[in-house]
């Protein structure tokens, strides 16, 4: 039997966890889809992976800056430094986007899927237009918002790190071009799997839709995370330090 | 630290009057073009019998068209860059190309998406075609010059680890996201309903009835970006340039550490508030639907 460097075992480990970071983050935001677009749903007017990815990507300058300026940063300070990037990114789209549907299509905030927002407290139901799946942002969608992407800026900070400890004996010069290239890989293929359970529309952390696909998407996440861990290692298999 | 503060605050302030630059153009030439998520309704009007005079482009989803742009003028001007052209007519020429690219996509996608309603009745209007295409290569010009410029001081002057192509993709796919979710819904949940009462709600019925016919004759994209510039494409612009502001603006004043990270926690807070501020205003100002009210008012 081939004995496995604990070392890479770990790497392995801590890319298929960021990764399922990843996949978890993305239930967390609220994304609307099409409908939303139109107002006719709760959350931002955009599809899963544009949101995720977009975000997650910001969060990615951040922690490359982290990582690249302060060589002796903690893991944490990197994971926060992406949390942070990714976290400012969706907290400025939900202002603007709530500014849009507040004053140029004019519709009050309200979720369809509970009636009072767990946060405020505030009915719901009534401030719900006929024909629609609510519209808007409210409080809780815009917490969950902020709370997900900072959980997916993080895990792609996580992946940035362990790649760049990993890949810098081997490459010296183009290992951040590398990791990068890689993260932002494992992000689309995290925002991709919520796609499927959340089936376009998803309002966030309260809305029921969570609980019943998140266990699912989780595990799916985990294993596909871990193949991504493994090609990750491989591909650096062929190159001598 | 590559910089002292102040010449770093001078750069950030750059990056964020560009980024503003580029997602309010972003937004506009998504409206001009009509792409993402509010074309859905351009694309069903024929099936619905509602012919129309809009350009019907989506290529694909904004954040990938974007992103691809962004990443072609980066390319493009990084090569011109190692043979020791001006950085400015580096990626001058750079955004161009990839204006000139992005145009082309753009007439293939609005034949061929009208070409596929042929049984619908649509007809492919060669004038719509004519003077609209420059209008989006203009504006996908602009975005370009912005994104690569940023993607070139983050590289060239800041330092940042990623090339100039890769930067340029990853502002490019945030533009496209923000763009989408933040001035899509002015055309999309307005304009392209606007013969309804302001502020109704949107039935879901509704979908394919979009609005034909402009201020004077019959409405075409121009008309739509002239509107959409009012509020959907500056509030766009005010997302990606705060996104670029502030993910650097706690960094760049407390350095790399906790501190800073602590500073990002208050603006995000502050960022809630703000959002709930705008959501109880909404609510007073406009109040319940009136069938809830009336049904309130019956049980009272």
């Amino acid at each position: 039997m081939v004995a496995i460097d604990p070392t890479i075992l770990t790497d392995i480990i801590l890319i298929g966890l960021s990764g399922t970071l990843i996949c978890l983050a993305v239930h967390f935001i609220p994304v609307g889809g099409a409908p939303a677009a139109m107002a006719q749903a709760t959350g931002i007017g955009t599809g899963t992976v544009e949101l995720a990815a977009g975000s997650g990507l910001v969060g990615l300058i951040t922690s490359s800056y982290m990582y690249a300026y302060e060589p002796n940063a903690s893991m944490l300070l990197v994971m926060a430094a992406g949390a942070l990037g990714a976290s400012m990114m969706l907290a400025s789209t939900m202002l603007a986007g709530g500014l849009i549907y507040a004053y140029g299509v004019a519709v009050p905030f309200a979720s369809a899927q509970v009636k009072k927002d767990p946060i405020t407290g505030e009915r719901q139901d009534i401030y719900v237009s006929k024909g629609t799946q609510g519209q808007g942002i409210p409080t809780i969608c815009y917490v969950s918002g902020v709370v997900g992407s900072g959980l997916g800026g993080a895990g792609g900070g996580l992946i940035y790190y362990v790649l760049m400890q990993y890949y810098t004996p081997f490459f010296s010069t183009s290992a951040a071009a590398i990791a990068g290239v890689f993260t932002m890989g494992v992000f689309y293929v995290n925002s991709v799997i919520p796609s499927y359970g959340v089936g376009g529309t998803i309002e966030g952390v309260h809305d029921p839709k969570f609980r019943r696909v998140v266990p699912k998407d989780v595990f799916t996440s985990i294993i596909v995370s871990m193949l991504c861990g493994i090609v990750a290692i491989l591909i650096a298999g062929g190159m001598t330090p | 630290m590559v910089l002292d503060l102040t010449m770093s605050m001078a750069i950030l302030a750059l990056l964020g009057a560009l980024a503003t630059i580029a997602g309010c153009l972003e937004d506009l030439e998504s409206d001009v073009g009509s792409q993402s998520n509010p074309n859905s309704q351009v694309q069903l009007a024929p099936q619905m019998g509602f012919l129309h005079r809009i350009y019907n482009k989506a290529i694909s989803g904004e954040p990938i068209s974007n992103g691809m742009s962004a990443v072609t003028g980066g390319t493009v001007t990084t090569v011109l860059l190692s043979a020791n052209f001006y950085p400015l007519t580096a990626i001058v020429i750079g955004a161009f190309i990839a204006a000139i690219i992005y145009g082309i996509y753009a007439t293939t996608s609005y034949a061929g998406r009208v070409a596929s309603q042929t049984r619908f009745k649509q007809p492919l209007y060669m004038d719509i075609m004519r003077y609209t295409t420059p209008s989006i290569i203009s504006h996908n010009f602009i975005v370009n010059f912005c994104l690569v410029a940023i993607a070139y001081i983050q590289h060239d002057i800041l330092g940042y680890p990623f090339t100039i192509p890769f930067l340029a993709l990853i502002w490019g796919i945030s533009v496209g996201a923000i763009g989408s979710s933040v001035g899509d819904v002015h055309y999309g949940g307005e304009r392209e309903f606007q013969n309804r009462e302001f502020g109704c709600g949107l039935n879901t019925a509704l979908s394919g009835r979009i609005v034909r016919k402009a201020e004077s004759g019959l409405r075409n994209s121009i008309d739509n970006v002239w509107f959409c510039a009012k509020f959907g494409g500056p509030a766009t612009g005010i997302g990606l340039g705060l996104t670029v502001f502030f993910s650097s603006w706690p960094t760049t004043i407390w350095g790399y550490t906790w501190k800073a990270m602590g500073a990002g926690v208050i603006i995000l807070i502050v960022m809630i508030i703000l959002n709930r501020l705008i959501e109880i205003n909404v609510k007073n100002a406009y109040g319940p639907y009136k069938e809830e009210k009336n049904e309130t008012e019956a049980k009272a």
